[in-house]
């Protein structure tokens, strides 16, 4: 038995879904267990268990607020997340190895990118590439063409440098979330292997939350 | 309509040269109750959007059930289509994310050969 984890989802105070109730469909699913990463301007009550994992997902409008922010938040969540999208702000997360996930770096509608120095970097730090399976199931036409085409580069990327890569839902509802062979179907639309997928849902997922990367490759946090 | 033709349509391929069919039995998540018709209209557009008029008519997809559970408003149907079309169309209803304004969300519970396997429910 494969344990799926699903390492971004929005919850309540964020948007309506309650955690009880996101929890109970993805274990429908068939997930082991999801992250819930609002957004840090929300403040909301942490209950971890083993099948809820709380974690942030920072917002910042320049790499200075950036850093602050981390050092704000880092060491009192299991997860630390950044809202990519921005170059420079891309840039800033993967150079700090304090972060575990750099969350949609093509933005959430494929605005921003990622190339080979921000992969090599993500894979010296350890910062695990997020693609955002919401941007395809919410987009259509020209703009989805774009998306899976932005992660086609990104898959090319990270298979040369072997950075660590998840595939998550970035649910803001029940309805958003998606079963994990679903998920794999999906990936396999920008040239996902069966395999890769399945690692990038099961045994990626457990790495970035017991911080393997930060270990093996002897990530100086200071 | 004459004779020759009603016939032709009553035909049957021989075995070995009819096609080969997966039945996908799947559940949807939904806001509000949806019927059949909104249902396979969304899941059309959506093999359309993802690969096409050629693509749509290699998976050969056809619903050919779908009722609701009785207390609550999600749904179970059965899918047919292509059996080397699985992935594609599994994606395909993966990409629904609305029914006519309902949100919804697909996920595919058995794939069976036959009506009879994709009915049976596990354990």
């Amino acid at each position: 038995m494969l344990n799926y984890f699903d390492l971004n989802v929005h919850a309540y105070p964020e948007t309506d879904a309650s955690v009880e109730e996101l929890l109970s469909v993805a274990k429908r699913y068939g997930y082991a267990g999801i992250a819930i990463t609002n957004h840090d301007e929300v403040v909301q009550e942490q209950k971890e268990s083993n099948a809820v994992f709380y974690g942030v997902e920072i917002k910042a409008n320049s790499v200075s607020d950036l850093k602050r922010k981390i050092n704000l938040h880092w060491g009192k969540v299991s997860l630390l997340a950044v809202h990519g999208g921005n170059d420079k702000i891309n840039r800033a997360a993967v150079e700090n190895p304090k972060v575990d996930i750099l969350a949609h770096p093509c933005g959430e509608r494929g605005e921003g990118g990622l190339n080979h120095v921000l992969v090599r970097y993500a894979a010296e730090n350890g910062v695990a590439i997020d693609v955002n399976m919401n941007a395809i199931i919410h987009s259509r036409r020209g703009e989805r063409a774009r998306t899976l085409g932005k992660m086609r580069e990104i898959l090319k990327l990270v298979r040369k440098y072997n950075a660590p890569t998840i595939l998550t839902s970035h649910a803001h509802s029940i309805y958003d979330l998606r079963a994990p062979r679903e998920m794999i179907a999906l990936a396999a639309l920008f040239g996902m292997s069966k395999e890769e997928a399945t690692g990038a849902l099961c045994d990626i997922p457990r790495g970035v939350l017991e911080k393997r990367w930060k270990k093996e490759r002897d990530v100086e946090i200071i | 309509m004459n004779m020759e033709y009603i016939l032709s349509l009553m035909l049957h391929l021989p075995p070995s040269l009819r096609d080969r069919r997966r039945y996908l039995r799947f559940e949807v998540f939904c806001e509000r109750e949806i019927d059949k018709s909104e249902l396979l209209k969304e899941i059309w557009d959506s093999l359309y959007a993802l690969y096409g008029d050629v693509g749509a008519s290699e998976s050969k997809v056809w619903l050919i059930e779908y009722h609701k559970s009785e207390d609550t408003n999600n749904g179970l149907g059965i899918l047919r289509c292509a059996h080397d079309k699985v992935d594609e169309v599994r994606a395909s209803l993966a990409c629904i994310h609305s029914v006519n304004y309902a949100q919804v969300g697909i996920r595919v519970i058995k794939i069976s050969g036959t009506i009879k396997g994709a009915t049976r429910l596990r354990r």
